[in-house]
């Protein structure tokens, strides 16, 4: 199945898990309009660009996960947070919640999306790229 | 009306974002797909084709590096007698000249060329053109004075001129002050987003390689028929990237032919240099974005690369206004699209400016050069963007004046180089 080191097999599962991610993610009470296309996106650039690297289906797979978890954990907090200061604050946090969540959401994203590019880094598997 | 008009502008600046976005990861994919590949390794033993080559190191007030680099111009591996060396001390007032005189005093195949204050032109650019006519090889090598080499590196450049078509060849800039302080370590984040993952991929894709500046070489006689370094541009090696192009041959990257500079130190630098840079390209989109579209030494791909390359700085201008505009369109009547479109700025927000490389495109360099420690940096990208934001709004605001208003004064405000970077020099 590999092929140049370009890990088909790694990249099947991990788009297929991914997509289950999303799915119950969209599913879930807790992930607001404006953060399903940035959790979507986090899985996307995560199969993409992480499975194709070192390291074992297994620890990748793990890391996607725990990725999809505190995507869910993060958001979950986030409105609560958003709103108990709507309550406070009204219509204007409102639109600025809204306008703010996707950058919110892009530091957790970007900042797990590097510390698993460190751990795979350091993995003794090398038969990817 | 006015609500229309805004959703209408938001929808043409996302989907330009968008554009940007899927380029690079275009870009990223493709030198992780031909990471493992076995490239030709351009060494100096299966090197046959050795022309001869004319080193142009312009310098102004550089005493604390200028010995640094000529003491490395004498250890390159590249035949002596093939090799011309030209020093063009551009009015320095401190001792860069003399230093100079003293290595041309040992080694006479460097040549040193003092120019008066009255003859200096305040650009690069300038300086460039000043060496040019002493230069009398077939090809002609730039490099800055704050750079060290790696000892066979003009084997590694040259190689590429075997094809006629290549008009000039680049290698790969590496922080050599990397460790300095926190501002040199995201400019080599962005020096690897931009020579590991950007420039690599424009060459396997047959794209636009850019000219840096620095690190380069040319046809000699290509460079007298374009009438040398245009003067007028800031960014002088975009533009000579630009008029190889037009002229009908093709800029190739080399990557193993590795050079170390010495990046800015602090925020005041930075934003000197970027400043810099940033008009200069705005002036280069300007001059050549109609002439790329018309020109018929440019395929499609090369053109459109072209005109996304030209107007890279603009972006982080464009990203603000549309940021502003989701704002209004938030306060006004939002959209149903507006929610998905609106992850598109925050997405370059995370991206370098010069290069536009996105985070991804970033991280994916500093794990193809096993440097994964870098990316733990990477969440701090942000911060330059908004700093680059305002650079860039500012170049952009100067120029548009100066067109105004007719005041096309070119100033050059010079980076000054402290000497104290030695990461990879190793005695």
């Amino acid at each position: 199945m590999e092929e140049d080191g370009w890990r088909i097999k790694h990249l099947i599962f991990g788009f297929f898990t991914g997509a289950i991610a999303s799915y119950m993610l969209l599913s879930s009470p807790y992930i607001s309009n404006e953060s399903a296309p940035m959790l979507m996106i986090f899985n996307f650039l995560f199969v993409s660009l992480i499975f194709p690297l070192n390291g074992t289906l297994k620890t990748k797979l793990s890391m996607l996960l725990i990725g999809n978890v505190t995507g869910l954990v993060w958001n979950n907090l986030f409105s609560l947070f958003a709103y108990t200061v709507a309550y406070y604050f009204g219509e204007v946090f409102n639109t600025l919640y809204m306008i703010l969540s996707p950058i919110a959401n892009l530091v957790w994203i970007v900042s797990f999306w590097s510390i698993s590019l460190t751990a795979l880094a350091n993995s003794k598997n090398t038969t990817g790229v | 009306m006015i609500t229309e008009l805004l959703e209408a502008f938001f929808l043409i600046l996302t989907a330009l974002m968008t554009t940007y976005l899927i380029r690079h990861f275009i870009f990223t994919l493709t030198v992780l797909k031909n990471a493992q590949k076995r490239k030709k390794a351009v060494t100096v033993e299966n090197t046959t084709y050795q022309p001869t080559a004319s080193i142009l190191i312009p310098a102004r007030n550089e005493e604390q590096v200028i010995g640094r680099i000529l003491q490395r111009m004498t250890e390159l591996t590249y035949p002596k007698d093939k090799m011309q060396i030209i020093v063009i001390d551009d009015a320095s007032t401190d001792d860069t000249g003399k230093i100079a005189e003293e290595y041309a005093k040992n080694y006479s195949y460097i040549k040193v060329i003092h120019r008066t204050s009255k003859e200096w032109g305040k650009v690069k650019a300038s300086a460039l053109n000043a060496g040019l006519k002493y230069a009398k090889s077939e090809i002609v090598l730039c490099f800055d004075a704050d750079y060290y080499s790696q000892a066979d590196i003009i084997e590694k450049l040259v190689a590429e001129f075997v094809d006629p078509k290549v008009g000039a060849v680049q290698g790969r800039v590496t922080v050599l002050n990397e460790p300095q302080n926190i501002v040199t370590r995201l400019v080599a984040l962005e020096r690897v987003g931009g020579y590991r993952i950007d420039q690599q991929a424009r060459d396997s894709l047959g794209l636009i390689p850019q000219l840096g500046g620095t690190a380069f070489a040319i046809r000699r006689k290509l460079l007298e028929s374009l009438g040398g370094w245009d003067e007028s541009i800031l960014a002088e090696d975009t533009d000579l990237t630009f008029r190889v192009y037009l002229a009908g041959y093709k800029v190739r990257y080399v990557n193993d032919a590795e050079c170390y500079e010495e990046a800015v130190e602090n925020r005041r630098a930075y934003w000197k240099q970027r400043y810099r840079w940033s008009k200069g390209h705005m002036q280069c989109a300007f001059k050549h974005s109609l002439k790329v579209l018309k020109s018929n030494n440019l395929l499609l791909k090369e053109k459109i690369d072209g005109l996304l390359l030209l107007n890279v700085y603009f972006m982080p201008i464009l990203i603000w206004i549309s940021w502003i505009i989701s704002v209004l369109l938030f306060f006004s009547k939002p959209p149903q699209w507006l929610n998905a479109l609106l992850t598109t700025i925050p997405l370059s927000f995370y991206s370098f400016v010069g290069n536009f490389a996105p985070f991804f495109e970033v991280g994916m360099g500093t794990y193809l050069d096993g440097r994964t420690r870098a990316c733990w940096l990477i969440p701090l990208l942000i911060f330059m963007f908004l700093y680059n934001i305002v650079i860039c709004t500012k170049a952009f605001t100067d120029l548009l004046t100066s067109k105004i208003f007719g005041k096309h004064t070119i100033t050059w405000d010079k980076t000054v180089h402290s000497g104290s970077g030695n990461s990879y020099i190793t005695k």
